[in-house]
């Protein structure tokens, strides 16, 4: 199978209900969720199968691949700050 | 280094759900020291649920109506198809010296408000014995070598490891507990409803469970009007997003503005807005690990045709509390292999007919032709509601 493109999910806080159904679906390990109830959205996903974007009942999961984020290294690095914290 | 004193228990329960709850009620009753948290702080809040369940499933479980948690009586069912055609089971008809509204007759099931029967439930496993901590999130858990384990949580900010011989996870559909263990236990993208509801002002109901089949209303799911109480209903439906490109919101509007309940529904006004997946997919093959098993929408123990989980979730509860009550008490070692008897115990139970409801419901959709796998679908669910059901008590 061919490799998906990591990418860094955005979540619209706005719409989101908080229901989880995002993470129901997302055969990452544990603990790839956020303090919201939705998949994590301060690191990088490398499975990229979009179950998660496909489940929401109010499509609010958008992202970005990896690879747009070229050179806004210091973005993801930071991102990574904060889910250790 | 200076090691704190750890709170030692029986069993440890994440999440005070239905599930949770009534596990650790039960085993607190039978006498185990049990620990409960939860990562809230008012549970069943964001509402994810309908709240329809039996009056069956309450007594069964000893949980007197209150109305502390119910908003409305619900006294049978209407199935309808896709163009409006109806199988109306109202149980008032059906069996009139047995339920009504008068004296001495009674309810066939309830419309619950679940952040107060969540808390119901919570507060009656409080009186039972069971210590309850609330914005507390667990966080994972380690089997030690003395055969019990270590359960590392967050309560107000503030790490706390406790022991116990067994974790139950009871964290219901976005469950972490069993990925801990390795478990595989997310939900195909076709096998989980992606759902969205609304409670509503001005449309009127009558004490029945309204059910929209269709696929141009709900492709997978189907859509409901629910008597909510004080005048309110709740119009809601469930997708499947591989058999469509829209979302739930999206077929959410159209049933609204271009059902056959067009006209019934053009005054409303939106109270609330609430929603989640359900899973219509078959029960975990695996619920248990070493020092751990999984009860309620975390096992999947959700009924596959109707969606309802609530009921599974209360009797997965009294399955798991009595189980591992009687378990530790003969003073067994909670391994993975030992707990295996939980599983066994459960499908005995409830899971053999929950596979059973799983493979009709695939039969159903497996069929191509759309108007046939309507037909379909509008008959299982017209029989499933009907008095002489073989499933009436899931
Ligand atoms: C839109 C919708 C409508 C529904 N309608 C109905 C209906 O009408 N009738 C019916 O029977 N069923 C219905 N269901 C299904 C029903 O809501 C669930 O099956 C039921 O809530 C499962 O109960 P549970 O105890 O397993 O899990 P839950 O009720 O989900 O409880 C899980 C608890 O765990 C807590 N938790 C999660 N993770 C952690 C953690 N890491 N640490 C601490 N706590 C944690 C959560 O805060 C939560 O309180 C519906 C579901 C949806 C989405
Ligand atoms: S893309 Fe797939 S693996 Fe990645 S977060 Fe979404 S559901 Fe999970
Ligand atoms: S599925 Fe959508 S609405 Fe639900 S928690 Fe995830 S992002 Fe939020």
């Amino acid at each position: 199978m061919q490799k998906r493109e990591p990418v860094i999910f955005q979540i619209g806080w706005n719409a989101c209900i908080n229901c989880g159904a995002c993470v129901a679906v997302c055969p990452q390990g544990a603990g790839f969720i956020s303090a919201f109830d939705t998949i994590a959205v301060n690191r990088p996903c490398d499975i990229a199968c979009m179950m998660c974007e496909d489940i929401c009942p109010v499509t609010t999961i958008s992202h970005q691949h990896l690879s747009e984020l070229n050179g806004k290294k210091e973005v993801i690095e930071w991102l990574q700050a904060q889910h250790t914290k | 280094m200076h090691k704190t004193h750890i709170p030692v228990f029986d069993i440890v329960v994440i999440g005070s759900g239905p599930a949770g709850a009534t596990t650790a009620r039960i085993a607190a009753q039978k006498g185990l020291k049990v620990l409960l948290v939860d990562k809230r702080q008012e549970l069943g809040a964001p509402i994810q649920c309908s709240g329809a369940v039996s009056r069956h499933a309450l007594e069964e479980l000893g949980i007197t109506p209150s109305e502390e948690f119910i908003h409305e009586d619900i006294y049978g069912f209407s199935i309808y198809n896709q163009q409006g055609d109806k199988t109306e089971i109202d149980y008032q008809r059906i069996k009139p010296d047995e339920y009504g509204k008068g004296e001495g007759k009674k309810p066939l099931g309830y419309v619950v408000d679940r952040r107060r029967f969540d808390r119901y439930l919570m507060a009656q496993a409080e009186r039972a014995g069971t210590e309850v901590w609330l914005k507390t999130e667990g966080l994972g858990y380690q089997p030690l070598e003395d055969g019990t384990c270590e359960v590392h949580l967050r309560r107000f900010n503030q790490e706390i490891t406790v022991k116990s011989k067994v974790l139950v996870g009871a964290d219901g559909l976005q469950s972490q507990v069993g990925k801990w263990a390795g478990l595989r236990t997310h939900i195909k993208l076709s096998e989980l409803a992606s759902c969205l509801q609304f409670i509503v002002d001005k449309v009127e109901t009558d004490g029945l469970l309204e059910i929209v089949t269709g696929h141009q209303w709900a492709p997978g799911g189907y859509a409901w009007v629910f008597p909510k109480g004080h005048g309110y209903a709740e119009i809601g439906l469930g997708v499947i997003r591989t058999m469509t490109d829209q979302n739930a919101q999206w077929y959410l509007d159209q049933f609204i503005q271009k059902s056959f309940f067009k006209e019934r529904f053009k005054d409303c006004r939106i109270l609330e807005i609430q929603g989640g997946g359900v899973p219509l997919a078959h029960p975990l093959k695996k619920q248990y690990a070493d020092n751990l098993i999984l009860v309620g929408d975390a096992a999947r123990h959700v009924n596959p045709i109707t969606g309802g989980g609530i009921h599974t979730a209360l009797s997965g509860g009294r399955i798991a509390g009595t189980f591992l009550s009687s378990f530790l008490k003969n003073g067994k070692k909670p391994t993975a292999k030992n707990l295996k008897g939980y599983q066994d115990q459960w499908l005995e139970e409830l899971g053999n007919k929950m596979w059973k409801l799983y493979d009709e419901k695939t039969n159903i959709f497996r069929t191509k032709d759309i108007a046939r796998q309507d037909e379909q679908l509008y008959n299982t669910m017209s029989s499933y509601f009907s008095p002489d059901s073989e499933y009436k008590k899931i």
